[in-house]
C-alpha cells in the first residue's frame, strides 16, 4: 500500500494508530509451481455487479464475481471516503486485475483463472470480525479447486 | 501499511508504493499492472517465510493526470456555507452545468457513470437541503438512512469528478479532489449535511457523518466544528 510519508498528516496519524496484532499462528503452505495453479482474486474494495446489492456501511458479507464478468459491470460501494476512486472508474483492472489474470493464463504464467472471485468491504470492523466470512470463502475456493488466491486491499 | 504488515507477519506480502485506491499502480497501464500481479503471485513459489517484498517501481503517471497546478474547473462556484438555500440552488446548478461534460466524456468512449443510490443526484441534493432547512430527511423505503445518504454522497462526488475529466487541463487525481472538496457547492452541501447529522441519536448515523461523508483531510474546511478523530 501507500507510503505513509506520502499521506496528509491527518490520514497518516489515523492509519498509524490502527492496532494490527500478530496472528497466533504462522501457517505456511506450499503448492505446485505458479504455472500449474488455479488463481482467484479476493478484493476488499467493496466491488459488486450492478445488479447485486451495495455493501452497507459496516458489512461483513461478500459478493461473488463470476470469472467471466464484464468488468464494466462492476460498481464500488466501499464505505471509506479516504481513498481515490477516480482511477477505478477509468479502469477496473487498477483495483481488480481480472483481465491481467486472464493474460497471465494465456501466457502460461498461471495454470487457470478461477470460476469465481470474491469481494468484501474492508472497513467498519476490526479484522478479526471477518473470520467466519473468510472461512466460508476458503471453503468455496477449495470447492472451485483454487490453490492460489491474490488478496487485494484498496 | 508496511509497518502494520511487519507487525502481523503475514505469510506472503508484496508491499507497493502506490496511492490508496490504486493497488495495481495506474489506470490503463496493462503491462505495469500485469507485472505487479505476477510479482505478487510469484511469492507463492518461495520456500520459506514470512515474506515481505517491496515492489521496486513507482507507478507510471497516467498521461491524463500529469498534474497541472494551473488547472481550475470552469464550473466552480463561489459558495457560502451559511447561506443554505443558496447552497442547494448552487449545487443543483452545478449538476446542470456538469451534465453536458459527462455526456461529452461518455460520447468519446469512456464508461458511463452509473449511480448506485436509490435517489437521483437532484433528489439527494434536495433531500440534503430539506435536512439542513427543516431537520428532516425523506423515508426511502427499507433502506436505512445511513446507507442511502452515504451512497448519495458517493454518487454526487463521483459524478462531479467524472464530468470534470472531460474539461480542458490535465490535473492530478489529488488536484481534482482538492477542486471538488474545496470549491464546489455540492461538497459544501455534503459538509453541511454531515455536520447536521453528527448530532443524530443513532450511532450509525453519527458514524456516517463523522467518517463516511467527507474525507478527513477536508473536514477542517467543510465541518470545522467536528473533531476528525472522534
Amino acid at each position: 500500500m501507500v507510503r505513509l510519508v506520502d499521506l496528509d498528516e491527518l490520514e497518516r496519524a489515523h492509519l498509524e494508530a490502527k492496532a494490527c496484532a500478530p496472528f497466533d499462528s504462522r501457517p505456511w503452505a506450499k503448492g505446485p509451481p505458479l504455472a500449474e495453479r488455479r488463481v482467484a482474486l479476493v478484493t476488499t474494495a467493496g466491488l459488486h455487479r450492478r445488479s447485486d446489492s451495495a455493501f452497507s456501511m459496516v458489512d461483513l458479507s461478500f459478493r461473488v464475481i463470476p470469472g467471466d464478468v464484464d468488468l464494466d459491470d462492476l460498481s464500488m460501494s466501499h464505505s471509506s471516503v479516504h481513498f481515490d476512486r477516480s482511477g477505478f472508474r477509468e479502469d477496473t483492472n487498477l483495483v481488480f486485475p481480472l483481465d491481467r489474470l486472464r493474460e497471465l493464463e494465456a501466457k502460461g504464467a498461471i495454470g487457470s483463472v478461477a470460476r469465481f472471485h470474491y469481494s468484501l468491504m474492508g472497513a467498519g470492523w476490526p479484522p478479526t470480525a471477518i473470520e467466519s466470512t473468510a472461512r466460508e470463502l476458503g471453503r468455496l475456493l477449495r470447492e472451485d479447486e483454487v490453490d492460489a488466491a491474490c488478496l487485494v486491499p484498496v | 501499511m508496511r509497518h502494520h504488515t511487519e507487525q502481523m507477519q503475514l505469510p506472503r506480502f508484496l508491499w507497493v508504493p502506490f496511492p490508496l485506491g490504486r493497488p495495481f499502480g495506474a489506470p490503463h497501464a496493462p503491462d505495469f499492472q500485469r507485472r505487479v500481479l505476477h510479482t505478487a503471485l510469484s511469492l507463492l513459489e518461495r520456500d520459506q517465510g514470512p515474506v515481505l517484498d517491496d515492489f521496486p517501481d513507482d507507478a507510471p503517471a497516467p498521461a491524463a493526470e500529469a498534474g497541472d497546478a494551473a488547472w481550475s474547473c470552469p464550473t466552480s462556484f463561489p459558495t457560502a456555507a451559511d447561506d443554505r438555500p443558496a447552497l442547494v440552488v448552487a449545487a443543483l446548478d452545478e449538476i446542470a452545468r456538469l451534465e453536458p461534460w459527462l455526456e461529452q466524456r461518455v460520447s468519446s468512449g469512456h464508461p458511463d457513470f452509473a449511480p448506485i443510490a436509490p435517489l437521483s443526484l437532484r433528489e439527494v441534493v434536495e433531500a440534503f437541503g430539506a435536512l439542513i432547512e427543516d431537520g428532516v430527511l425523506p423515508d426511502v423505503g427499507e433502506i436505512p438512512l445511513q446507507e442511502w445518504v452515504r451512497l448519495g454522497c458517493d454518487d454526487l462526488h463521483g459524478f462531479a469528478i467524472e464530468a470534470s475529466k472531460a474539461q480542458p487541463g490535465r490535473p492530478s487525481a489529488r488536484e481534482r479532489e482538492d477542486w471538488f472538496w474545496n470549491e464546489t457547492a455540492i461538497a459544501h452541501l455534503i459538509g453541511a449535511t454531515a455536520t447536521a447529522l453528527v448530532a443524530d441519536e443513532s450511532p450509525l448515523v453519527q458514524g456516517l457523518a463523522r467518517r463516511a461523508m467527507v474525507p478527513r483531510i477536508y473536514m477542517s474546511t467543510l465541518m470545522p466544528d467536528v473533531d476528525p478523530f472522534i
